[in-house]
């Protein structure tokens, strides 16, 4: 008896299930059918859209989850804000810049991939590119598809338009940064100091080493360049100290620098392993004095390193985000409009570097579509034209030169310090000025 | 192992050791020429030209590691060293002495396998954990330590360098553009897939089968396993050097960026993914891990910046830098669902679904 109930019951439930299962089908295809519907509309619109003949496009290439994500990250935001802010400002004479956006981990491969993305899928016009490995391993290939691509990466290597005609970059190129930061600390600190008094009465010379990711094209980019000048101002040369992009811990290579004695440091990666390497050194009594590119100096540096960072020197790209400079509303206003999720107190020089990038982009393809070319070489040409440009003024950047001879945007390098806990200018050097022989032939590497 | 279409009898060995056994099959083949060699060059665009570049690249690159894991059992985890050694032996030579192409290939390929047997010595005596220590000093020895420091500068380039357009020549042929790498990697592909699938149906690869399964009861049977270790680790070296050498004509560049430690871990994830101890495996993973990215690019792009999106979602662009996390997330969680859930990789689906049309309609 039981069992029939139960099977009646089982036969009931079963009844119900089916019925259920129906209504289920009947949602499923009435959801695939809405989905369906919204993905023909988007592809429609999206198509309408795409015939906009007003329209410019520009392909950025940004390590936001990779090895310098540490810095990519607030540069992405940058670059998507300052061409939010030229948008709503009348584009490119009138027509709408459209940015194509991607991540590419700092992974080589990928970076190739995504140009050739930009090349033949979304077709733009210019790329905005960011490390120095990937867009050295491009140069020869946009320079085949005549592809103007302005980097991140100031590398020497990038500058001579007879080798890489289509490269373009944005600062002081790291080699000409690095002689300059080592003249400053030369002529500023050693000379002046009394903290090196003793042996420089003592005719020593001083002795200078370089903690920098040994494989990384980016951190060894002008290492040839600041040992040759370092050559030119007497140093002692020691051996280079491997820190890689990533590293957390650099005490192996601290200890082996305190035993060559080093009274100099530069260090060429990003403010996260250059932070940890400043920390390792004050831990462990270094006693150096230490120098850095401009890629490891900026508002974090003294907040991962601490008292650590005090005192030590660095190239300072541009305006830092909260610094005073003319165009600080606009960077502001646009931080706060388009990334309120962001706490401005958290936002960096790499944002503003982001606003500079794609305000030189932009003034190069207004000057190329004046002139009825907004195409590669015309853009390249249009680069070409700028013969002390303000723009980059409003943004705490540089005059810019640029000439169909010579790709390296300025010579004036700018030296930082921190001070109480802060990056702050302390000195320009221009290097054409004070080494008008050498300049010429500083050109490329 | 497959089954044969129902009705198919095989009468003598040479049928039965055929590559292709079937009529079907032959023509699946003949398609798959076709489209490799036709029709993608022909309609796919650069674009998905220069991907199909980075998957075969990824193919080659894997091959070895799935000799040595896969067939060999014995774990790696520093391939990108020997797939460094070919390409700066290739470029090097090239550069310096002005060999030809295909010789610095094949030269590329002895010099990655010579080092490689030198890393594989240890594999002798120590197995496991202890051999993957071993592999990831390869890595670290090799590019971080020889490469960096004292290979990439000869020459005085520096760590990192271009090769000038019209280096890679080919006879009369020269290698330049994104196409004629394209047809240089399928080759490269048919090539090593052959070799590899020849060498595994040989005496030396049941040997290496054998040393997977139970390395003692293969050394009990009279397998010298040192010697086929050996060889395994020279192959998987060969097949190394040859894909950096193949890699760094469609880069025109080299830099020891290109093969860091991750790329060794990237290998290893796509024969997971693809299924160990199956050629088709490597194809698979191949495409899984280079096509997947791609395409959760495309779609972020779509969501954060298709103006349909954007005006029905006006937080979507806002959302964008996450959205970068999330592709990278996302491509974590698909490795962890299939070791779960697809523990055999997608070769053995492929394996299942290719048997259910074998047996149909009487797969019982």
């Amino acid at each position: 008896m039981v069992g029939v109930e139960r099977r009646v019951g089982g036969f009931y439930l079963n009844v119900i299930h089916a019925n259920l299962g129906g209504e289920k089908m009947r949602i499923k295809v009435r959801l695939s059918v809405v989905v369906l519907a919204f993905l023909i509309a988007g592809l429609a619109v999206s198509w309408v859209f795409a015939q906009d003949a007003k329209e410019v496009k520009l392909g950025a290439l940004q390590d936001t989850t990779g090895a310098t994500s540490d810095v990519g990250k607030d540069e992405a935001l940058g670059v998507r804000e300052a061409t939010q802010y030229y948008n709503d400002n009348g584009g490119i004479n009138g027509k709408r810049i459209r940015l194509f956006q991607y991540d590419y981990g700092y992974r080589v491969p990928e970076a190739i991939t995504t140009y050739k993305r930009f090349r033949d899928y979304d077709k733009v016009v210019m790329v905005l590119g960011w490390g120095t490995g990937d867009t050295e391993s491009l140069s020869p290939t946009i320079n085949a598809d005549k592809m103007p691509y302005l980097s991140s990466s100031f590398s020497g290597n990038l500058c001579d338009p007879k080798k890489t005609p289509y490269n373009f970059v944005y600062g002081v190129d790291y080699s000409t940064n690095a002689r300059g930061a080592i003249t400053y600390w030369f002529e500023e600190i050693w000379k002046k100091e009394p903290k090196w008094k003793d042996l420089r009465e003592k005719g020593v010379k001083p002795k200078f080493a370089c903690f920098i990711a040994t494989a990384s094209p980016f951190a060894t980019a002008p290492i040839k360049a600041i040992k040759d000048q370092a050559a030119m101002l007497g140093f002692e040369i020691g051996p280079d100290y491997d820190i890689p992009l990533t590293a957390l811990d650099t005490k192996s290579q601290i200890l082996a620098a305190k035993s060559f004695g080093v009274n100099l440091g530069w260090h060429g990666n990003t403010t996260m392993s250059t932070s940890a390497t400043l920390k390792d050194a004050y831990a462990l009594g270094l006693g150096a004095d230490h120098i850095m590119t401009h890629w490891a100096f900026d508002e974090n540096l003294p907040k991962l390193a601490g008292p650590a960072s005090e005192g030590t020197i660095g190239l300072i790209a541009c305006a830092l985000f909260n610094d005073e400079y003319p165009a600080k509303k606009k960077v502001m206003d646009y931080a706060k409009k388009l990334n309120p999720g962001v706490p401005i107190e958290n936002r960096t020089v790499r944002a503003v570097q982001g606003w500079v990038k794609v305000t030189l982009a932009v003034e190069a393809m207004k000057r190329a579509d004046k002139a009825g070319k907004l195409n590669g070489p015309g853009i390249k040409d249009a680069f070409e034209t700028m013969r002390e440009w303000q723009g980059l003024k409003e943004f705490g950047g540089q005059l810019v030169t640029i000439t169909p001879t010579d790709h390296r945007y300025s010579s004036v390098v700018r030296v930082g310090k921190v001070m109480k806990g802060k990056p702050q200018p302390v000195g320009e050097i221009d290097m054409r000025a004070k080494f008008p022989d050498k300049w010429a032939s500083w050109l490329g590497w | 192992m497959g089954y044969r279409p129902c009705g198919v009898y095989h009468q003598n060995y040479r049928q039965d050791h055929a590559w292709w056994q079937t009529r079907f099959v032959w023509g699946k083949m003949i398609l798959l020429f076709i489209a490799t060699y036709y029709i993608i060059p022909k309609f796919a665009g650069l674009y998905l030209v220069s991907v199909a570049n980075v998957v075969g690249y990824t193919i080659l690159s894997a091959m070895g590691v799935q000799l040595l894991i896969g067939y060999c059992g014995q774990v790696t985890l520093g391939h990108a060293a020997f797939l460094a050694v070919g390409a700066y032996t290739s470029t090097l030579l090239m550069l310096q002495l002005h060999l030809p192409y295909p010789i610095t290939l094949i030269l590329g390929g002895i010099t990655g396998g010579l080092w490689s047997v030198l890393f594989g010595l240890p594999s002798a005596r120590v197995k496991g954990f202890y051999l993957i220590m071993a592999t990831m000093a390869a890595q670290f020895i090799t590019v971080e330590f020889f490469i960096t420091q004292y290979v990439s500068q000869i020459g005085g380039r520096g760590v990192a360098f271009s090769i000038p357009p019209g280096t890679v020549t080919i006879g009369p042929w020269t290698v330049q553009s994104d196409m004629e790498v394209y047809y240089l990697m399928v080759t490269l592909v048919v090539l090593c897939t052959l070799i590899m699938a020849n060498l595994l149906r040989s005496k030396i690869g049941r040997a290496w089968i054998a040393i997977r399964d139970n390395d003692i009861a293969a050394e009990t049977m009279g397998v010298n396993i040192i010697y086929y270790k050996l060889l395994a680790f020279f192959v998987a070296g060969f097949f190394g050097g040859i894909a950096g050498a193949f890699w760094v004509t469609s880069l025109a560049a080299v830099s020891p960026e290109h093969f860091q430690f991750g790329w060794s871990l990237w290998l290893v994830g796509v024969i997971l993914i693809g299924g160990v101890g199956s050629l088709h495996g490597t194809i698979f993973g191949a495409l899984f891990m280079t096509l997947i990215p791609e395409g959760l690019k495309f779609l972020i792009f779509i969501l954060t910046q298709e103006p349909f999106f954007v005006n029905l979602m006006p937080f979507l662009p806002h959302l964008l830098e996450k959205f970068l996390f999330v592709k990278e997330a996302a491509f974590g969680l698909a490795i962890a669902l299939f070791l779960i859930f697809e523990p055999n990789g997608l070769s053995y689906r492929w394996w299942q679904v290719k048997n259910y049309f074998n047996l149909w309609p009487f797969s019982y």
